[in-house]
């Protein structure tokens, strides 16, 4: 619709328009009508200027915008000095090379790009918001919207895009006339970046200095070192088609689709044993729509949100039983060659019924049950392109290129994802270097994505580029705090201490002097972060008192600090093997909130009394000032506990916890709680070439426990006080009961193999159930079980009470009502939250205004819960990493377990290094013996020996260990192969 | 609604106005002379509301009636197409009593209603489009009628919303801008600081209180002026005629 043009005059420099458009959504049409204002006072922020400092207007602080654009801008040999207009599509598809410290300085960015940017990717227009509050780039925004001189009315038939064009091109001419007329000291061109050749061509012919990314950048004095960086422009490249992707279909036809039913939108989530098999969760379906091949999976990305469409039933598929690699699969082989039918609406519908009708019934044919329907992509929503770490194939780089620039292929470290396509000079002195590159499209006629360099971290197999190579592909933040940062710590430093005045300020006078109480600390050995300490006492009417003090991170982190957001962005601390991430600074971590004996330190005191068997009489919270007695280690406390001589109140305090602990656990698995199991390897270093030197299985002491009951108790605790004050937007974590669907595999193995089950009635029968599976002839047969248990289970997540009912709250593994994290406030952002909304519940200090507010809550939640994610990955990564390493030297003969057989292959999880690989039938023998019985789940072979072997779920094997460089990736892992 | 910047580093919010800037504010009175004592006509910014004003009057039923002053009743009608969507009709009618109870005993300290005792002020309100601020344009609007129904006052009550977006106070919200803010909404006498009402929905920290007061003053003092300036003008029209 078009924008009425009728202007009404409020006061001298201010005019208000109206915005009028059609919103369709759910398919009705509704007619919004928005006001505008345009004014006379938005300053063009050119030092230059001679006009706009006495237009300004203050903000209600009382402070002026900053004048920003240089008065001695870059001069280009054909162009003098100038300063550059991007245009949206620059944004998008350039922002690494626009946020290079060498190049793109003085720039401009016209609201309207603004906005278009924000509308396409919330996360580039994040980035390009920084670069306008960097003081190196000079960057500005002008609100050409809302600027009388510049706003531009859409016209009758003209598109949105057209129209955004034109003001964008307003924008470039209304400045170089304002700065000729205003700023006679010096010439200033405008130069208007712009890929779209029709937008180009317009602006020149209206006068503007339209050019090209690239031919800016050969304009460049520095030239050859961004050249690289320019983003690949497919409409320029030549190539063959190699493929042609079918094209997705039209905004309005996804819309129109997912609304009346025809086509559902889901994320993309790609097999990690088969790149080119992809499944898509949809509500509506009890089991996920499968994507086979690259055709269905039609350029979709691990993690990309698209919209799909179901496949007529005759194909429908069993989830594919091979294993398929990347480098496995020829150029030109595309699997899966299916002519296309023609389905009309009505019966896409009628084959949705027919799918989710099929999940209910159980049928009895054991095949059917392993149906699942297929879909094919046909939109993409979102992408979920970010840097990727890969290294290039040899075999891409041609020898005699010289420094003509290439096409060669980058393989991406995720082996989920496909290889990209980049065209670089610098080919040959890359090979055998972990790289960093963005994709910047897929054409349907592309069989690759392309993408650019961005830049080189080292060669592969060096330490540091593999470690930064870990970090960058798990999206964690490495670098070093900002001085901003920084500067929020107390400026004593390291010599900061409990003040000696108790009645100093009106928050030190609300502190309970708890120094009298014997606390201590028990952590693994050489703990440097000690973010909890206990204490217990007989009471006179036989009750206990039990104190949990946890350090007060949020004396020191304040809401709305550079130093919180920081805290807020890291979401949790990141522990690899050699190296730790913190979310806050050292300062913090291992000194002030570090709960360190024999000094005073501010704590945030969780006081139970308890009964004998350890019921909760009361409960008080209270901010503190605590002096620990000792730190011990879990052995040392043992030891401690343990002898009989030793009869001091410490020890007797000591004694109580365990006692009580023990009580505290046995409730908790009568209500059901389940003990799972996860390998958990440690890699022991060596102290003095820091080379990693063994491989151990993480042991479990009763003090361990002890610690951990009481943390869960305070954080269990802490929850209902929180949501009790705050019913909306207390900060808790929930683990949501696992879908039946998610065990029937597991289950199914459990009956053929073992003629065993697992009840999933409650997490209770799980237990129990799961205590049930013994093997006799196999003790570790059980362990093995809850690892593959905890596979099936959901992932715990943060949210805000607001979120979701109480009934949703339960937290399934620990088997309570409700649950949230307190207790290391050092190293997860979710518990600065709760010690926050928990001071503010105790009436100690007012709440900031972000915990309060519902929206803001879900944010935060959302960025930790992936943050955490996130960390956990980068962990295994890192031990993966460093097994690989250890095997290096120790190649060895270990027992394992088959725990998932394929038609080509075995899964084996070697218990002993927690490490997991698999086997291909090429190395376990030859592969025209093998018989692959489905239903059996085994597979029979005649090995290298020539003797016949079969192999099943659960079987125990022996294996070889050996570390090998993957040709591929270049990663090294510790490699399985059949003894 | 997170593709909008509400308040832009620059200093501008979603609709191009600055952080004290009030929309776009017109007013007429004595809009339907013959269908009520008193009537006025008030657009701030795409909210629109007319009010009737009768009265004072016998009412038809004496019983409730104070001896000691004048009774006012106050109805509020928000018509069905005066935002976007339609919906939300249950939550709106608790909203609506909120707005009535509020109303009503603003303008019973804002009137002289000891000079007209047993008798009935019956205030009609209509709601014709509504984009935020509505207390605010709907007080606004009752001061207009009641001087056009030439009903005694003490002065002005002139009324606008204010949000904190951030730390920055914000003045006469929109409804997108209400939706994501605490908004405050403050009537105030005449030329003074004196409050004559004061609604706030959410929470604001107290510390940031007063310089979202501070501005909400300020504003309010503009729209009695524009207020005035239209009484005045209005008056003149009548006078010419009457002395014509
Ligand atoms: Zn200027």
């Amino acid at each position: 619709m078009v924008a009425q043009v009728e202007r009404k005059r409020l006061t001298a420099g201010l005019t208000v328009t109206q915005k009028v458009f059609v919103r369709s959504r759910n398919g009705g049409a509704t007619k919004i009508v928005r006001e505008h204002y345009l004014r006379d006072d938005i300053p063009c922020l050119s030092k230059l200027c001679n006009l706009c400092p006495s237009i300004m207007k203050p903000d209600a602080k009382g402070e002026f915008q900053k004048f920003t654009l240089s008065d001695t801008p870059l001069k280009l040999a054909n162009g003098g000095h100038h300063y550059l207009v991007l245009d949206t599509n620059i944004v998008l598809h350039a922002i690494d090379l626009v946020e290079n410290v060498h190049g793109f300085f003085d720039v401009l960015v016209p609201q309207t790009v603004l906005e278009e940017v924000r509308n396409r990717s919330v996360p580039i227009y994040t980035r390009l918001r920084a670069l306008c509050k960097s003081d190196d780039k000079r960057f500005v925004v002008f609100h050409n919207e809302f600027s009388e001189d510049t706003y531009v009315a859409r016209e009758a038939n003209e598109s949105i895009n057209d129209r955004n064009d034109r003001a964008i091109r307003r924008t470039c001419s209304w400045f170089q006339k304002h700065l000729n007329d205003n700023s006679p000291q010096l010439s200033v061109n405008i130069i208007f970046l712009c890929n779209d050749n029709d937008n180009r061509a317009k602006a020149i012919t209206e006068g503007i200095d339209a050019r090209t990314l690239a031919e800016y950048v050969e304009a460049l004095p520095n030239a050859d070192e961004l050249r690289d960086l320019v983003p690949t422009d497919s409409s320029e490249l030549q190539r063959v088609n190699e493929i042609a992707y079918p094209e997705y279909y039209s905004t309005a036809r996804l819309m129109g689709g997912i609304k009346n039913g025809t086509l559902y939108q889901g994320i993309v989530n790609i097999s990690s044993y088969n790149f080119l098999e992809g499944a898509v969760n949809v509500p509506s379906f009890k089991k996920p729509l499968l994507l086979l091949g690259r055709e269905r999976l039609n350029r979709a990305f691990n993690g990309d949100s698209v919209v799909v469409e179901l496949l007529p039933k005759s194909q429908w598929r069993e989830p594919s039983s091979q294993i398929i690699e990347e480098s496995a699969v020829e150029a030109n082989d595309t699997p899966e060659d299916e002519e296309e039918l023609k389905i009309s609406d009505q019966e896409r519908r009628l084959l949705a019924q027919d799918a989710m009708v099929s999940h209910k019934t159980q049928p009895t044919d054991e095949v059917a049950s392993r149906i699942q329907p297929t879909a094919k992509v046909v939109g993409i929503i979102r992408r979920s392109w970010r840097f990727y770490v890969g290294q290039i194939a040899p075999t891409s780089v041609s020898e005699n290129s010289g420094s003509a620039p290439s096409n060669c292929f980058v393989i991406l470290m995720d082996k989920c994802l496909p290889k990209i396509r980049i065209r670089t000079r610098k080919a040959p002195e890359l090979l055998g270097k972990r790289i960093v590159v963005a994709i910047d499209s897929w054409p349907s006629t592309s069989k690759f994505p392309e993408g650019h360099f961005v830049r080189s971290l080292g060669d592969v197999e060096s330490a540091e580029a593999e470690t930064e190579a870990l970090l960058l592909e798990h999206d964690v933040e490495y670098r070093p705090f900002s001085k901003n940062v920084l500067d929020c710590l107390p400026s004593e430093g390291h010599d900061w201490k409990v003040p000696t005045d108790l009645d100093g300020d009106e928050f030190i006078k609300k502190r309970k002097d708890l120094r009298a109480k014997l606390v201590c600390s028990i952590d693994p050995p050489n703990c440097q972060d000690i973010d909890d300490a206990l204490h217990a006492q007989l009471l006179p009417n036989g009750n206990y008192e039990v104190g949990v003090h946890i350090a007060d991170v949020t004396h020191f982190v304040k809401a709305g600090t550079a130093l919180d957001a920081e805290g807020a962005s890291r979401g949790t601390s990141v522990y690899l093997v050699d190296k730790r991430i913190d979310m806050l600074p050292m300062l913090l971590g291992t000194d002030l909130c570090s709960l360190n004996p024999y000094v005073e330190r501010f704590a945030f005191s969780v006081i139970w009394e308890l009964d004998s068997d350890a019921n909760i009489v009361k409960v008080d919270f209270m901010k503190s000032i605590i002096k620990s007695r000792e730190a011990f280690s879990y052995e040392k406390a043992q030891l401690r506990i343990d002898d009989e001589s030793n009869q001091d109140d410490l020890t007797k305090g000591m004694r109580i916890l365990l006692q009580l602990s023990r009580k505290l656990k046995q409730k908790r698995l009568d209500a059901g709680a389940l003990n799972l199991a996860s390998p958990e390897v440690k890699v022991h270093m060596d102290s003095e070439t820091s080379d990693p030197a063994e491989v151990e299985i993480k042991k479990q002491l009763a003090t361990n426990s002890l610690v951990e009951e009481f943390m869960l108790l305070a954080n269990i605790s802490v929850a209902r006080k929180n949501f009790d004050a705050f019913p909306q937007t207390a900060m808790l974590r929930r683990h949501a009961n696992p879908p039946a669907t998610n065990f029937e595999n597991l289950n199914d193995m459990l009956r053929v193999r073992k003629g065993m089950a697992v009840s999933l009635e409650s997490s209770k029968a799980l237990a129990d159930s799961l205590d049930r599976c013994e093997d006799p002839a196999d003790p570790y047969f059980n362990t093995l079980l809850r690892i593959m248990a905890t596979r099936c289970m959901m992932a715990a997540e943060y949210f805000s009470s607001g979120s979701y009912g109480y009934p949703e709250f339960r937290h399934y593994g620990l088997a309570v009502d409700i649950y949230t994290h307190f207790t290391s406030p050092i190293r997860r952002y979710c518990d600065v939250v709760a010690h926050r909304q928990l001071a503010a519940a105790i009436g100690y200090e007012p709440l900031d205004l972000s915990h309060r507010d519902k929206g803001k809550m879900e944010t935060v939640c959302k960025n930790i819960n992936r943050r955490h994610r996130n960390a956990q990955f980068a962990g295994r990564a890192s031990i993966e990493y460093y097994v690989g390493q250890v095997m290096k030297n120790n190649e060895s003969t270990q027992l394992g377990y088959a725990i998932r057989v394929f038609s080509n292959g075995i899964v084996v999880l070697v218990p002993k290094f927690g490490i997991e690989g698999l086997i291909k039938l090429e190395s376990l023998g030859d592969i025209n013996s093998a018989r692959f019985d489905e239903e059996n789940y085994s597979l029979t072979f005649t090995d290298h020996t020539g003797a016949e072997r079969t192999i099943a779920v659960f079987d125990q094997v022996e294996v070889d260990i050996k570390s090998v460089l993957d040709e591929v990736t270049s990663k090294r892992k510790a490699e399985l192969f059949l003894k | 609604m997170s593709n909008i910047e509400f308040y832009s580093a620059e200093g501008l919010r979603m609709d191009g106005r600055r952080w004290n800037e009030l929309r776009r504010f017109e007013c007429r009175t004595n809009t339907h002379p013959s269908s009520s004592d008193g009537s006025s006509y008030v657009e701030q910014g795409n909210s629109k509301v007319i009010c009737l004003v009768n009265g004072p009057m016998e009412p038809e039923n004496r019983s409730q009636l104070s001896t000691q002053k004048a009774t006012l009743e106050v109805n509020l009608n928000i018509a069905s197409f005066s935002t976007t969507e339609r919906k939300k009709r249950l939550k709106s009618e608790k909203r609506t009593q909120e707005l009535i109870t509020t109303l009503e005993r603003t303008f019973e300290q804002a009137i002289v209603t000891k000079i007209y005792p047993r008798t009935l002020i019956s205030i009609n309100i209509h709601v014709l489009s509504q984009d935020g601020g509505l207390l605010a344009s709907c007080t606004n609007a009752v001061t207009l009628a009641l001087i056009d129904a030439g009903i005694a006052m003490y002065d002005y009550i002139s009324a606008v919303s204010a949000g904190l977006f951030d730390t920055t106070p914000l003045l006469d919200l929109n409804a997108l801008e209400e939706n994501v803010m605490s908004t405050l909404t403050v009537g105030i006498v005449g030329k003074s600081e004196k409050l004559a009402l004061l609604l706030l929905e959410d929470k604001v920290p107290l510390d940031r209180l007063e310089s979202i007061l501070a501005i909400s003053i300020a504003g309010s003092h503009r729209i009695r002026d524009i207020m005035d300036k239209e009484v005045r003008r209005h008056g003149k029209v009548r006078l010419s005629k009457s002395s014509s």
